[in-house]
């Protein structure tokens, strides 16, 4: 039945009346006692608050911040909630919900001060109460949420008063700060039942509707801690499964905002009159990992192999068209300038090694396998290119393309044993080594597994040793690029096209973590 | 209709082909569909490319001499993709009409032959699955076979079945109660007998013509379906799906998009040209 939905929805993108009967159908089959409120609400037009951005996104799945992963939960999230300390474009902490901060001398304590006389949504104040709820709730082990690892390390989480917040952590963690601001760690009201349902957040905007597959509408916080933000009136999120018909509705004037589109569909845009284009670059990257932990992944030759038979170069060229940059297997890319080598380099492309390596590990007669692709972000193509250049050395798989929600849904995406993932861009390169490679990392989708690798990570985690950090990711480069059972072939440009009618759209590398708080709207 | 008037046998290949050429609009689709299925049969012998072969240093460009109808994204001959998805498409629709066109067959015979009961529950069960619109019934039946080849066959066989089968009935219904027919009866022949060597010559002709429909409408269908992403993955050369692939790159790299569509449309119309021209000299004779 799922699948069923899935292929009716994709049938339907186009057709925004057809979406919305089916939404109208599959509410009032499934769940009688929803009633969405009037699709379009008219905003109070107020003096602070001008404009209406509507934004195409894919659909949300999940509402619930401790869960939420793609792009368009994160920007949904992060309007409707407040993170403890944000990061801006340049990758450093900024104050939000904390105004300001101490860490101890030997880096195992964190006391932050927070604002003062900020509502949520309902009404009922915001205290250091709720920062101990949210965050012992992400870290709890017994709930098994994809933050538990990322936070195993806090010891205790306290309040000291209405205004102050004191982490304790086992281990120093010179990368706390980011992790504080993962894109789940959103605050949420203490003692708040369902999280996916309630939308009771700090932040600048309020959820006025949400009809599930079709849109959300975001109208502006008037009791917005921030003095004089957020600028807009309303957000409205559309949503669109194809990057295609999102472009067209931009075109078309149906939409102000893109974000994340492939590159051939952000370079038809570039000389469209009263569109804007913006392209940053970013530590965001295309992931294609073969499972370690069974047969034909747990066969080093067999990985050996892959890596041999592919040709990043001109996947970059072909898939990429160039924008972005080459990469290396690692996930530590070019743009972390202090800690990238250059030196650590897959092996080079031979595809004679590559079928003697085959033969070796018994697949003389070729290596039959399924590639697994969600259908987005120019993947499809992606997995084609590999497929051509795999089969010059006998890997012969066959492209499955399946819709993003399909891809990801019921955990399919982890259990698969050749897929090919995008993972958004992060401020440090920490994250993909916890939450990826670890031996028992939460998205550990490789199921890799390496004790001496571990080791690296745990080191590279907690040293307050910047020369240490860098000498183990430096192995940890030289291990996944000799090794690792992923092939990271570019880094992701990350790109966005925009109406001139709004101005200070300030695009980030993980365009969910993109702030409207200071867009505005020019009449 | 006076099915029986016309007697099968009389009717060569050549004589047909010889009528269809008589009218323009039909020799023209005729040719058309002799042309593609001249491709689909030989277009493997002399494509200069593979399906999923990729020039890199060749990638994005425009139709020329090297490349007749340009290159896509990934640096394939859209040519040798085009011509090699005739065979892709015609096999996909040839083989699931083929199929339609026998089960539904069989099963008109039998139901407009028998009567009674039987005619009654196949005809209502056919009604129902008719009451559902095409496309939507490939997806739901894709949905649940899972993408593969064999299952976009499958879908033409369930979707066009109940057609076929309720033209044959039709005819049937009229010949039935003629006097040849009870002759045989009288002479004790076997059902298989009665219907296949009695009856069927003269369902015959209504037959063809609706063959040649439905082969259409399939053709379309599984361009649709391509066109969908469902049923066929990449790098499957299925026109429809090399649309929904020259989609994103259309204000960029037209022609990728332009001779896909082309392809379609000249099948498709020369196939249902075709099929207009067949009922006229088979039902008229002339």
């Amino acid at each position: 039945m799922y699948m069923l939905i899935q292929l009716l929805k994709n049938y339907f993108t186009t057709s925004r009346v057809a979406i919305l009967m089916l939404v109208v159908f599959l509410v009032s089959a499934c769940a009688p006692a929803a009633t969405p409120a009037p699709a379009t609400p008219t905003p109070e037009p107020e003096a602070q608050f001008q404009g209406v951005l509507r934004v195409a996104l894919q659909p949300i799945v999940q509402t619930d911040p401790a869960f939420i992963s793609s792009d368009s939960e994160v920007l949904v999230a992060n309007h409707v909630y407040d993170y403890l300390v944000d990061i801006d474009q340049a990758n450093n902490i900024i104050p939000r919900l904390a105004r300001d901060w101490e860490i101890s001398p030997d880096g195992k304590t964190y006391t932050f001060f927070l604002e003062e006389g900020v509502t949520f949504h309902d009404g009922s104040p915001f205290t250091a109460e709720d920062v101990v709820w949210t965050y012992d709730r992400l870290r709890d082990p017994a709930a098994e949420l994809p933050t538990s690892t990322l936070y195993a390390n806090i010891s205790e989480v306290t309040a000291e008063g209405d205004n102050t917040v004191i982490f304790t952590l086992l281990e120093p963690n010179p990368f706390f700060l980011y992790d504080l601001s993962d894109n789940h760690a959103l605050i949420l009201d203490s003692g708040t039942e369902d999280p996916s349902t309630s939308f009771n957040g700090t932040g600048p905007f309020k959820v006025v509707n949400y009809i599930p597959e079709d849109r959300i509408v975001l109208e502006a916080n008037p009791d917005y801690f921030m003095e004089g933000l957020p600028k807009l009136s309303s957000i409205e999120i559309i949503f669109f499964n194809d990057e295609t018909a999102a472009v067209d509705a931009l075109r078309s004037g149906q939409i102000d905002l893109v974000m994340r589109m492939s590159i051939p569909l952000f370079e038809s845009l570039q000389d469209v009159s009263g569109i804007t284009t913006l392209d940053i670059p970013t530590n965001g990257f295309d992931l294609i990992r073969l499972r370690a932990d069974r047969a034909p992944g747990n066969d080093p030759r067999v990985v050996q192999a892959f890596k041999l038979a592919t040709d990043r170069e001109a996947i970059f060229q072909l898939v990429q068209q160039g924008y972005g940059a080459l990469g290396y297997d690692t996930p530590i890319g070019p743009l972390y300038t202090q800690y990238f080598n250059a030196e650590f380099t897959p092996p080079q492309r031979d595809i004679e090694q590559a079928r003697q390596l085959l033969a070796d590990a018994g697949y003389a007669d070729g290596l039959e396998m399924t590639l697994h692709v969600p259908d987005s972000g120019g993947r499809p193509d992606l997995a084609v290119v590999l497929q051509n250049q795999w089969a010059e050395a006998g890997i012969n798989v066959e492209v499955a393309v399946e819709p993003e929600s399909v891809y990801y849904g019921e955990d399919g995406w982890l259990e698969v044993d050749l897929g090919i993932t995008g993972w958004g861009s992060r401020p440090y390169p920490q994250f993909y080594l916890d939450v990826m490679l670890t031996c028992d990392a939460i998205w550990n989708e490789a199921h890799y597994c390496n004790e001496e690798f571990d080791q690296l990570v745990e080191v590279a985690g907690t040293t307050l040793d910047e020369a240490e950090r860098v000498q183990a990711y430096n192995e940890i480069q030289r291990i996944l690029a000799d090794s690792g059972p992923i092939i990271i072939p570019y880094f992701f440009a990350q790109v966005a096209a925009v109406t001139d009618q709004f101005d200070n759209f300030e695009l980030k590398a993980f365009a969910g973590r993109t702030d409207f708080r200071q867009v505005t709207s020019s009449p | 209709m006076e099915h029986g008037a016309t007697p099968y046998q009389g009717w060569r290949l050549y004589h047909i082909l010889r009528e269809l050429y008589r009218k323009p609009a039909s020799g023209l689709g005729t040719s058309l569909t002799i042309i593609f299925v001249f491709l689909a049969i030989f277009g493997p012998l002399f494509t200069p490319y593979g399906v999923n072969e990729q020039i890199v240093t060749s990638a994005r460009s425009a139709p020329s001499a090297e490349h007749w109808f340009g290159t896509d994204n990934l640096g394939r001959d859209v040519f040798s993709r085009v011509v090699l998805g005739a065979r892709e498409v015609l096999v996909l629709a040839g083989g699931g009409t083929l199929l339609a066109v026998l089960t539904g067959t069989a099963i008109g015979l039998l139901s407009g032959f028998l009567g009674g009961w039987f005619d009654e529950l196949v005809m209502r069960f056919f009604d129902s699955l008719l009451a559902i619109p095409a496309l939507l019934m490939a997806l739901l039946l894709l949905g649940t076979f899972g993408p593969a080849r064999w299952s976009v066959a499958l879908v033409i066989l369930i979707v066009y079945t109940p057609i076929v089968a309720r033209v044959v009935r039709s005819v049937v219904l009229g010949v039935k109660v003629k006097a040849f027919v009870e002759a045989s009866r009288l002479q004790g022949e076997g059902l298989g007998w009665i219907l296949f060597r009695e009856i069927l010559p003269s369902v015959l002709p209504a037959l063809a013509v609706e063959a040649a429909l439905r082969f259409s409408y399939a053709i379309f269908l599984v361009a649709s379906l391509g066109f969908l992403g469902v049923g066929v993955q990449p790098p499957s050369p299925n026109w429809g799906l090399m649309v929904k692939e020259a989609r994103t790159y259309v204000s960029q790299l037209p022609w990728t998009m332009y001779f896909p569509v082309g392809a379609i449309s000249l099948l498709v119309i020369g196939v249902n040209l075709m099929a207009d021209g067949l009922q006229r000299v088979l039902r008229t004779g002339r």
